[in-house]
């Protein structure tokens, strides 16, 4: 009977230990990837949106090669990129996604910017309707981002505290923080818009 | 849902780290009480993060902050706003604002929307009319649900050809009126799927209170369980014998190898409870799904 006495002592300390935070490690990772994977879903849906966009803006602006051609280059590069397994905690391929992403924002910027020169184009209901669905896009990015900001944030302060980090020593050695989204200098300065 | 997760972590780990300390140097005690008061604080007062500025409360189906639409037109609004939530379950709120003191639209928009949790829970069937009036910017943010069938080009006809003109003539009511009563037709104008939210709003019992009671009372058998399994085995290790397979532990007398005689369960159904009067968000979210506008 007593031989049974430390296998209870074993159960009853491990369901106390769930209470407190032995599983947390793992749940949190699970909601960062699962933040990471709506981003990438918005990603995707607003490259799926640019080849109608670019085909209705050739209609009616077709001397605009410059542009055109500029998004779908970029449009190009950010899907062609395949995304290694590893690049939530590898930061140069996170960098190089990051990267890409936001030349295909810019060129996108531009190319919306350039419409405005086009009365015809502007009130097509096809480009209104493209429009409002890349505004939605870029917004719905905006949220996911933020979502995974925090998702990621949870997770690497429970990564880099205590207890956390006890049970990352203890039970998850392979437990990397993961990389966050940041906005590089570039970017974060104003859009500037000349008049030649 | 994490933030409570989080503190209680932190909790107890400040009760682990002092009890190490304490066992271990009983003099520097006392320093390493002060240290966790003092990490205690900083977590208590630290969770709560600064916003510029506040979400209004939840009140009712319109929440007019900025005070522009006249009562009238108000009673009218909530009146159908009322309607379709019975018809579909659907929610849609109205919110003005007076400004939005240098917070992006978009941002607030859904950031409200999450707090507020709007729309069903698991549907998320929720829509929220923002007005800033100061910043004369309207936003219609729609809840994952209803992505489909109010798109962002919709929402975006909604602001431009109901709401603006209106806007621009100054009357707010009319304006907010006419938004809505567009949103209603685009949403029950999907018949077949405004049956079918309406179904499983019907079949899926009720969050919230309930859902908690049923937790709490599986959690209860459970314990119950687990404390009789664990004191049957613990009363013949650490209990006092006082007869044939039968032990006497905490002022209990257990007798082993017997089954126990079944007792008498009094359990009755959970009866789902309404709620009453108030308006509360179902427990939804949004995504970002929705349009933007201004006049």
């Amino acid at each position: 009977m007593r031989r049974l006495l430390l296998p209870i002592f074993a159960l009853v300390s491990l369901l106390a230990l769930t209470g407190c935070g032995v599983n947390a490690i793992p749940t949190h990772e699970e909601s960062a990837k699962a933040a990471w994977g709506e981003v990438l879903n918005q990603y995707k849906r607003r490259a799926d949106l640019i080849p109608n966009l670019v085909e209705t803006v050739k209609g009616f602006a077709a001397q605009e090669k410059d542009v055109l051609t500029s998004v779908v280059e970029a449009r190009a590069k950010a899907t062609q990129v395949t995304l290694p397994d590893d690049i939530l905690s590898n930061p140069e391929a996170f960098k190089v996604f990051q990267e890409n992403q936001a030349a295909l924002s810019g060129a996108l910027a531009r190319l919306l910017a350039v419409v405005e020169a086009y009365p015809d184009l502007k009130s097509n209901q096809n480009f209104l309707a493209l429009q409002s669905q890349l505004e939605g896009t870029e917004n719905r990015i905006a949220v996911a981002r933020r979502d995974y900001i925090e998702a990621v944030r949870v997770y690497n302060t429970e990564l880099r505290t205590i207890p956390g980090r006890w049970w990352a020593s203890l039970l998850y050695p392979d437990a990397a923080a993961m990389e966050t989204f940041a906005i590089d200098l570039q970017s974060r300065e104003n859009p500037t818009v000349k008049f030649n | 849902m994490r933030a409570p997760d989080i503190r209680r972590c932190k909790v107890s780990s400040g009760f682990t780290s002092s009890g190490l300390t304490s066992a271990g140097l009983r003099s520097a005690g006392l320093r390493s009480f002060g240290l966790s008061t003092i990490i205690w604080l900083s977590v208590i007062f630290g969770a709560a993060p600064a916003v510029a500025l506040d979400f209004p409360a939840l009140t009712g189906r319109v929440v007019d902050a900025a005070d522009v639409i006249e009562p009238a037109a108000e009673a009218a609004i909530v009146a159908k706003l009322a309607a379709h939530e019975t018809a579909s379950s659907d929610q849609v709120v109205v919110a003005t604002l007076p400004s939005l003191e240098g917070e992006g639209l978009e941002d607030f928009a859904n950031r409200l929307f999450r707090s507020w949790q709007l729309g069903q829970a698991g549907e998320n069937n929720g829509v929220l009319l923002l007005v800033a009036v100061n910043d004369r910017k309207i936003r219609i943010e729609v809840g994952y649900g209803l992505e489909g069938i109010l798109t962002d080009a919709l929402s975006r006809l909604v602001i431009e050809n109901s709401m603006v003109p209106a806007f621009r003539a100054g009357d707010y009511g009319r304006g907010v009126d006419a938004g809505v009563t567009d949103i209603l037709s685009i949403l029950s104008g999907d018949a077949a799927g405004v049956e079918d939210r309406a179904r499983r709003l019907l079949d899926t019992p009720p969050s919230g209170l309930e859902e908690a009671l049923n937790t709490l009372f599986v959690a209860l058998v459970f314990l119950i369980f687990f404390l009789s399994f664990l004191f049957a085995i613990l009363a013949p290790l650490f209990g006092e014998k006082i007869g044939k397979n039968t032990y006497r532990w905490l002022g209990v007398t257990m007798t082993a190898g017997q089954s126990s005689g079944s007792a008498d369960s009094g359990r009755s159904g959970w009866s789902p409870e309404s709620s009453g009067g108030g308006f509360s968000g179902g427990g939804g979210s949004s995504g970002g799904g929705g349009a933007s506008g201004g006049w």
